[in-house]
Parts: structure tokens; C-alpha cells; sequence
């Protein structure tokens, strides 16, 4: 990969020449070639349309987007929350397999459900969606929503969150950086710039704000309890983590998530321990799971109550990881840290 | 018969066909060593840095003594907790089940005269997983362990119907019935995860299906340790009856043993042992299948042999091939099962080669 | 099981009366249906060596099964010295009566003393080991059959006779005073035939009752005192070789002609069959 900069590209080069390089443009964006500066709203945008047609490497499958969709089926709470971040609620003609409910202030109340898990390839092709948005990639197979190629033949264009791509690159190390390109990406997809360019400014100045709390650490807890599972060194756990300057307990695993080790848990004797509240794990299970377990009971997060929730929507990357950053840092002043 | 024992020392030509084998207690007394050593060994092994003078220290202040007794170091709660909160109660437990399971296996292998045969045959390990996965998936008001036992019972029992109501209770009748409850019992388990199965409690199932000690406590070592001491201690006595039925089971019958009686006792007691097994560490393979055969490689086929010395080998097995499951990955944790598989499977393959016998 | 009076009916089928050791009276025992066992007596005296010949799917085995309790008699009764077999508890008959089968496909793992061994298994207590006695029990059984320097091999390397051999001392260490013989020649060369017979011999010389239901007419003319002819589950004829085997009844139950001569040596008879 020659091209570090993307965004810096696209300022420079004419729409057109652009989407002709679009592949590697797409590359670029999902390579974790992140230190690209974003473009400033102020930037002389050229009007929405020129940008069509676009072409787009998203986890190894390529897409061509002829105009803006207009159907769109969402898989997972954090392609509904991009969609709807970004002001696309109109072109969403539903949503599946929700992790939890959306917050209030992104909308989409009108957006139906159509499943609670994911659907199957009839469901999905009899409400004629032009645009398939998945939060992971195994959403999209011949046993779920339908395999991407059959898909793009029917004339549906697929996309997956990059950060959760497994069959092509993925970023080594998530980073905010990451989340804000997709946005871009997406916006660039629907013909959103502008919005996607607001919220990442929105975003990036929330960051900022956030204070630090140096030498906190951690266990990122998400589900299990015979073997915790829990948030790892390399992805958006980490990432809100980094945010705010807490340190993983599991960090040295490089991966997202990990199947972990209560003893490793108890050797670490963290700090805090973050539970991230789902509608199938609530956190309250999870804090019985600690003290049900003798050797975890002694922990001194445990047995001081230091114990921090996080909506598990929140905790795969999209746009509500800052949110998540914000929530943490917010109970970590509550609790005196 | 007046004649006097008089051993001849054999012929030249037929000492080279003949079989020395060590003395039985020595094996024992050998094993169980190992066992031991084994225990000992791995409860200072672990993705935690704990060094042997802590592990003594806490072992010695839960057994009431000192803990400073012989060099022994005190320990902080927290260190203390993984050694006897986590670490012991996981050793035992793989300690019990192994044997266990090995000692089913053994029992079954010569009950149904079916060297493949193994401790999930009659459907057990599905029962025990339907059992399992329905507690975790739909939030059965039951603790998990009692509901895997269920399952496996009542597998069991459907199997028995079966094979019944299709005509006399033979062993190849028994083992078909057996598949057939297996297969069924396999796909309601699969509807169930499918149907409810929410983001990250497939992991959870997965580790359970595969077989996992990670969730070993006291209260498992407890069930795991007294079914072994109950049902296992009893069964691994049955040797000689076992033995009766080398020539079948007319000859088993005209040797006095009742062949009918005895295969129902004995197959009710390797599920029981089988079921508590199960509900503890999920159903583990190979265990049951390799123990015995790689113990007649050495000390031959006589049940009463064999039977103890594969409760001790199973022991020993499953105690390390977990502690390579705790800490091949530090600080990930592998399901046993899958260890047990990548160990058992290609050992299998060698008994099978090595042991002309297996047809 | 019924124990009905079997006095009157057996005296036909005996060859000494008046000191029976087994007598067996209308066995019956049904099949899937089908009665393949059709009111059989038996009766030997103590130590003789009593033969069932008859074709194959007679019942020759089925009639041992019944007398050594492996399968349930629909109905009769077994008397042995005055005792009920079939009443008996299966341990205790165990210690009474033994069974010898073939077993040509050894698949048992078992060195030649385990085997021997398993013959104890219904005097040792259940739950115990093994004792001296025990082992010496199993050591004059291997030396009765001369198959003492066979101890400590596997009993699946032996040839056929050395088997049967190994087989008949187990049978011999449940120290029965019935010993019953399932087809115990076949597959054997003439010499491990001959030898084999010879050794049960002499166990009944020793006071041994002995039944072995046996193929070659010529081996149970020139062993058994008295011989059992079944057809079709029926006994057709009773009594001693030399009186029993005709040419008339070996036409009628195997339908070959035969010519039943004098053994020149032994005076028994010998079969010469017709195979013009």
C-alpha cells in the first residue's frame, strides 16, 4: 500500500478520477492507513452525485455503487446506529438483529424490525433492498441474510463494518481513526458527506475532552462465565480504553475479543471491571458470576463495588464508541478514580 | 485331578510366543505415584506466576497446618484463591473425570465386546448436552450440572426403550438404539441453539459441547469425586465378572454370572458415572476410548487389570492434558476437549496400527 | 420352572438304570415359534461318556444350552444326582456343570492361564481375588490336558487342538462333576481329535459325566458309552453305540446308506458309509 492518505487524495483529485481509483482509495480507508487528517467541513466539496459511480473494497469484495441506496436493510445495532447517525433513517426500510435498544436520540423509532436474529435469504430479498449494511460477516451466508456474491448478482449491493472484517484485512489495531474513515465511507456511499464530516468532528472534539485516568486498570468484561470472554489489546474495547488511558488487563492478547483465564483475572487483581450489558447477558449476571466464584470474589473490584456498565451496542466499533468512552470515563469520576 | 503342580520352565521355541508381564501392583503402585506427582506437579503450573513455597504455604493452611511449615511461603488472599479456589478444585475434578470416564469406557468396551465402544455410546453425551444447552440458552430455573444429568438419564432410558420395544436387548441393538436417540437428541440440541442462541452465548455452548473444566469448583470436585468413589470404586471391582464374558455370552452364563442382570447393572452404572461426569466438565472425548486400549497394550486384557489401571492412567491423562489447556495459550483458555481430540485422535490411530487385535 | 415327575417316561432312553447321575426329562423348548426342542429324556449314568449325534439344526446344542441353563427350558426337568438343576442358582450349577464350547476366532487378548482361570470364577466369592487353591486348581487343569507350557501364552496364537485343550481345562478348573461338550472336534485334525477324546476319557474314568454332542458318527462310536440320536428336535433313538447305531437308523436320520461293521480292534462299531 503506497497510499497512506485517502482523504488527502480526494481533496486534490477530481471526483471522477477518484472513483476510478476507487479500489485502491477503498483499500486504503480499511487498511488501517489511518493517519490520514480528516477533511474539514469547510472543504470545497463538490456536489453529492458527482461521486457516483463508487467503487469500494469492503472485506475483499468489491462493490460498484451506481447512486446512493434507497432501500436499506440493516443487520445489528451498530450498522442501524450509523444509518441513523448520519441522517439516513428515510432510506432504512428495516433493521435485524438488534443488540439492544436504540438510543432515543438517534431516532429511528418507524425503522421496523424484522427480526431478532438474522434473517434468512427469502425474508431479506422479499422487502427489495438495493443495500445491505451487516455489523459482521458472517451475517452474510447462505445459512443468514445470503452470501455476498448470490447477493450482488440479484443486484443488491452488500457492505460489512470493515472493523469486524475476518476473511480480508482488517486493522491491525483498531483506532478511533478506523471508526471515523468508515463514517466517511459510509457517508460517501449515501452521498452524506457533509453529515459523515460533522460527526466526525463532533466525535473528535468529544474525544478530546475526555479526561484521562492514568493507571486505571481493567478487565472488560462481556459475556461468559466458566471462561470469561473479554475484551482484548487489539479492538474497540481497547480503543475506548486507550481513549481515556485505562489499562487492559487482557491487552497483551491481539486480538478484538478473547477467551480468558479467571486465573489470569485474579493475578491481575484489576482495578475495575467494566460489564458490558446485553439483552442476552445483563450485567447483573455478570457481577453474580464474579461473586459467585470464590477465587473472584476476593477481587478488589469486587468486593468495592468498582464496577463500571457499558451498552453492549456501544462496544463494537461504530459511531457510539465515543458515547461508550464518555460513559466509562463519567462512571470512573463516579467512583472516585 | 490328582496330578501335582509342577511349572516346566517352556520350551526354547515357544518362549519367544510367551508373554512376561509386570506384576499388577507394580503398575498400580507405579500409577498411582504418577497421579500424585501429576496432582502436585500442576497445581504450581498456570497463567499466574506462582512459585512451589506459595503453592505448599496454601495448601498447608487449608489443611490446617502451618503454612510456614517445611519452607511453606502465606500467600495474599487473592494468590491463595487461585490455588485453592481455582487451580485444586480443577485438578481434582479432571483427576475424577478422567478416571471416570476411562473406567466407563473400560466396562464398556468389554460389555458390549465393542472395542469402539466408549462412555457417550448410548446417547448420554447428547442427553447430557440437550440437558446443558437448554439451561444455558433458555434459562431453565435448574442448576446446570443436575439438568446435564437429566439429560443423560433420560437419554439413557429412551435408548433401553428403544432397543426393548425393537425386540431383545442385545448389545448391537443397544449400541443402534443408542445412535439413533444420539442423532435425535443431537438435533433438538442444534434447534435449541439455533432458536435462542443470542451473540456471545454460542461461545459459551461451544465450550460446554466440547467439553470444558474451566467452571471446575469444590461443588464440582464434589460430584465428580463422590459419583468415582460410589459408582466407579464398585465398578472397577466388577474385573473378573467382565472377564467371564471373553467367550460371549454363553459362556459368561454357564460360568455362573448372570448375563442379563449383569449388563443392565453394569450399563446403568456407567451411565450414572457417565451422567455426573458429564454434568461437571461437559462431555469430553476420547478419554473413555484410548485409556483402555493404551492400558491392555501394556498390561493386557484382564478386566481386573485393566479396570483400575485406566482409572489411574485416566487420571493422569486428563489432569495434564488440562493443564495444557489452561496454559499452552496463556491467558487464553482451550476447551479440554479439544486437546483431548488433537491428542486422542492421531493415539488412536497408533492403537489402532500397533493393536492387530482391534478388527 | 415346573419340575413334573420324570420317572415313568426316561426308562426307555436309559442305559444303567438305577444310578443315574443326569437325568432329563420332556425338554421342550420353543424357537421363534418354532419347537426345536421336542420333549427330549436324556439319562447317564456317573461316569460315562454319553454322545448326541444327529444332522445339523437337530438340536444338538440347543439340548446342552437347556441342560447347562443357558437357555430356559419351556418345559421338563433336570435332574443331576437328585438335585433340580434348573432350580438351582446359576452360580451354584456353575460348580456342577460345566459347558465347553469352540471358539475358533479367538479375540480375547488372554494368556492360557486367564482363560484357565475364568473356570473358577463361580468359586470365587465376587468381590475377592484369587486364591492358591485357586491357582493350583488351574495349574493340575493344564496339566491334566498337557497344556502346562502353554501357561504364559496368549491363548489367540494357539492352533485349533491346543485351544480346544486350553477350553477343556477351563472347563475342568470349575471342578464340575457334569462336563458338557459343544462339537468339541470339529475343525481339529484326526490326531488332536483322537487325543482331545482321549483326555475326556479320562477325566470319566475318574468319575466325570460327560455328554458331547459330536458330527463324526465314528468318533462317537468309538468313544461314548451310550448315544443320543436326535432329529428334528426329537430323540429317535437311545441306548449304546453298539445297539443304537444301524445301518436302518443312520439311512433314516442323515439319509445316506451306511454299513456299520466291527471295529477290529476295539469290537466297537465302525461306520462304513456307501459312496457309490
Amino acid at each position: 500500500m503506497t497510499s497512506r492518505s485517502p482523504f488527502t487524495a480526494r481533496r486534490i483529485l477530481p471526483r471522477r478520477v477518484l472513483a476510478a481509483a476507487g479500489l485502491l482509495t477503498g483499500l486504503a480507508a480499511l487498511t488501517g492507513c489511518t493517519a490520514a487528517p480528516v477533511p474539514e467541513p469547510s472543504d470545497s466539496r463538490e456536489p453529492t452525485a458527482s461521486a457516483y459511480p463508487l467503487t469500494i473494497d469492503n472485506c475483499g469484495t468489491e462493490l460498484t455503487i451506481e447512486k446512493a441506496p434507497e432501500r436499506v436493510l440493516t443487520i445489528k445495532s451498530t450498522s442501524t446506529e450509523m444509518m441513523l447517525a448520519l441522517g439516513l433513517e428515510d432510506r432504512l426500510i428495516g433493521h435485524a438483529f438488534p443488540d439492544g435498544p436504540i438510543p432515543d436520540e438517534l431516532g429511528g423509532e418507524d425503522v421496523p424490525v424484522i427480526s431478532d436474529k438474522v434473517p434468512g435469504q427469502e425474508a431479506v430479498l422479499t422487502l427489495e433492498p438495493d443495500f445491505i449494511f451487516a455489523g459482521w460477516e458472517s451475517n452474510f451466508s447462505a445459512d443468514g441474510a445470503g452470501d455476498r456474491d448470490s447477493l450482488a448478482e440479484l443486484g443488491v449491493n452488500t457492505y460489512v463494518s470493515p472493523a469486524a472484517c475476518q476473511s480480508a484485512e482488517k486493522p491491525a489495531e483498531l483506532r478511533f481513526e478506523d471508526v471515523f474513515d468508515q463514517i466517511a465511507e459510509v457517508g460517501s456511499i449515501f452521498g452524506a458527506d457533509e453529515e459523515a464530516t460533522a460527526l466526525i468532528a463532533e466525535q473528535r472534539t468529544a474525544l478530546g475532552e475526555l479526561t484521562a485516568a492514568a493507571g486505571t486498570t481493567a478487565l472488560w468484561y462481556s459475556s461468559g462465565s466458566d471462561t470469561p470472554f473479554v475484551g482484548a489489546g487489539a479492538g474497540a474495547p481497547q480503543m475506548i480504553m486507550d481513549a481515556i488511558g485505562i489499562e487492559n488487563i487482557a491487552a497483551g492478547v491481539n486480538e478484538s475479543w478473547t477467551s480468558f483465564n479467571w486465573e489470569a483475572v485474579v493475578d491481575a487483581n484489576p482495578d475495575v471491571i467494566i460489564l458490558v450489558e446485553s439483552d442476552w447477558g445483563t450485567a447483573e449476571k455478570k457481577i453474580g458470576v464474579l461473586r459467585s466464584n470464590p477465587a473472584t470474589a476476593k477481587l478488589d473490584a469486587v468486593v468495592n463495588e468498582r464496577f463500571i456498565t457499558v451498552p453492549f451496542a456501544a462496544t463494537e466499533a461504530g459511531v457510539r464508541n465515543v458515547e461508550a468512552a464518555q460513559i466509562i470515563a463519567e462512571q470512573l469520576e463516579a467512583l472516585g478514580l | 485331578m490328582t496330578a501335582t503342580m509342577t511349572t516346566r520352565p517352556a520350551e526354547a521355541a515357544s518362549a519367544r510366543r510367551e508373554r512376561r508381564r509386570v506384576p499388577t501392583v507394580v503398575l498400580v503402585l507405579v500409577l498411582s505415584g504418577i497421579l500424585l506427582l501429576s496432582i502436585v506437579l500442576s497445581v504450581t503450573l498456570g497463567p499466574a506466576d506462582i512459585r512451589p513455597a506459595e503453592v505448599w504455604g496454601s495448601l498447608l493452611g487449608h489443611l490446617g497446618f502451618d503454612p510456614t511449615l517445611l519452607g511453606g511461603d502465606v500467600l495474599s488472599p487473592l494468590r491463595d484463591g487461585i490455588i485453592w479456589e481455582l487451580r485444586m478444585p480443577r485438578i481434582l475434578t479432571a483427576a475424577a473425570v478422567g478416571a471416570g470416564l476411562a473406567l466407563s469406557g473400560t466396562v464398556m468396551q468389554a460389555i458390549t465386546r465393542n472395542p469402539l465402544a466408549d462412555p457417550y455410546l448410548l446417547g448420554l453425551s447428547s442427553g447430557a448436552s440437550l440437558g446443558a444447552v437448554a439451561v444455558i440458552l433458555l434459562s431453565v430455573g435448574v442448576l446446570l450440572p443436575v439438568a446435564a444429568f437429566a439429560g443423560a438419564i433420560v437419554a439413557l432410558l429412551a435408548t433401553l426403550l428403544l432397543a426393548g420395544a425393537a425386540g431383545a436387548l442385545t448389545p448391537t441393538r443397544t449400541v443402534l438404539a443408542g445412535l439413533a436417540v444420539s442423532s435425535f437428541l443431537g438435533a433438538l440440541t442444534s434447534l435449541v441453539i439455533f432458536w435462542s442462541a443470542t451473540g456471545d452465548t454460542y461461545r459459551e455452548i461451544l465450550s460446554w459441547l466440547l467439553g470444558s473444566l474451566s467452571g471446575a469448583r469444590w461443588p464440582a470436585v464434589a460430584i465428580a469425586l463422590g459419583a468415582l468413589l460410589l459408582v466407579g470404586i464398585p465398578l472397577m471391582l466388577t474385573g473378573r465378572t467382565l472377564d467371564a464374558f471373553a467367550f460371549g455370552d454363553n459362556a459368561a452364563s454357564a460360568l455362573g454370572v448372570g448375563v442379563n442382570s449383569t449388563r443392565w447393572l453394569l450399563l446403568s452404572a456407567t451411565a450414572l458415572l457417565t451422567g455426573a461426569m458429564v454434568s461437571v466438565s461437559g462431555s469430553i472425548g476420547f478419554v473413555g476410548l484410548i485409556l483402555p486400549h493404551a492400558v491392555r497394550l501394556v498390561a493386557g486384557q484382564r478386566n481386573r487389570v485393566v479396570l483400575p489401571l485406566s482409572a489411574l492412567a485416566g487420571a493422569i491423562f486428563l489432569i495434564w492434558i488440562d493443564t495444557g489447556a489452561r496454559t499452552l495459550f496463556d491467558p487464553r483458555e482451550l476447551p479440554v476437549g479439544i486437546l483431548t481430540a488433537v491428542v486422542g485422535a492421531p493415539v488412536f490411530a497408533l492403537l489402532l496400527l500397533k493393536a492387530r487385535r482391534i478388527r | 420352572m415346573t419340575t413334573t415327575n420324570p420317572s415313568a417316561d426316561i426308562v426307555d432312553a436309559l442305559s444303567a438304570p438305577g444310578q443315574d447321575s443326569l437325568s432329563a426329562s420332556r425338554l421342550t423348548f420353543t424357537r421363534e415359534g418354532k419347537l426345536v426342542i421336542d420333549g427330549v429324556d436324556v439319562s447317564l449314568p456317573v461316569g460315562s461318556f454319553g454322545a448326541v449325534i444327529g444332522p445339523n439344526g437337530a438340536g444338538k446344542s440347543t439340548l446342552l444350552q437347556l441342560l447347562v441353563g443357558t437357555l430356559p427350558a419351556d418345559s421338563g426337568a433336570v435332574l443331576f444326582d437328585g438335585d433340580d438343576l434348573l432350580a438351582m442358582k446359576r452360580r451354584d450349577r456353575a460348580r456342577l456343570v460345566a459347558l465347553s464350547e469352540q471358539h475358533g476366532d479367538g479375540d480375547t487378548g488372554l494368556l492360557v492361564t486367564d482363560v484357565v482361570l475364568l473356570g473358577r470364577t463361580p468359586h470365587i466369592p465376587r468381590w475377592a481375588s484369587e486364591g492358591p487353591a485357586d491357582r493350583r486348581v488351574v495349574a493340575d487343569a493344564l496339566t491334566a490336558v498337557g497344556m502346562t507350557e502353554f501357561s504364559n501364552r496368549p491363548f489367540d496364537t494357539l492352533s485349533g487342538g491346543e485351544r480346544q485343550r486350553v477350553q477343556l481345562a477351563r472347563a475342568l478348573a470349575q471342578e464340575p462333576r457334569l462336563l458338557l461338550l459343544d462339537e468339541p472336534t470339529n475343525h481339529l485334525d484326526v490326531r488332536a481329535q483322537l487325543s482331545l477324546l482321549s483326555l475326556v476319557r479320562a477325566q470319566t474314568a475318574a468319575g466325570l459325566t460327560a455328554l458331547a454332542a459330536l458330527h463324526d458318527l465314528n468318533i462317537a462310536a468309538a468313544y461314548a458309552d451310550s448315544v443320543i440320536v436326535l432329529k428334528a428336535g426329537a430323540v429317535v433313538a437311545a441306548g449304546p453305540a453298539a445297539s443304537v447305531l444301524t445301518g436302518d437308523l443312520i439311512s433314516d436320520v442323515y439319509g445316506v446308506r451306511a454299513d456299520v461293521l466291527e471295529h477290529p480292534r476295539t469290537g466297537r462299531p465302525l461306520i462304513a458309509f456307501d459312496t457309490t
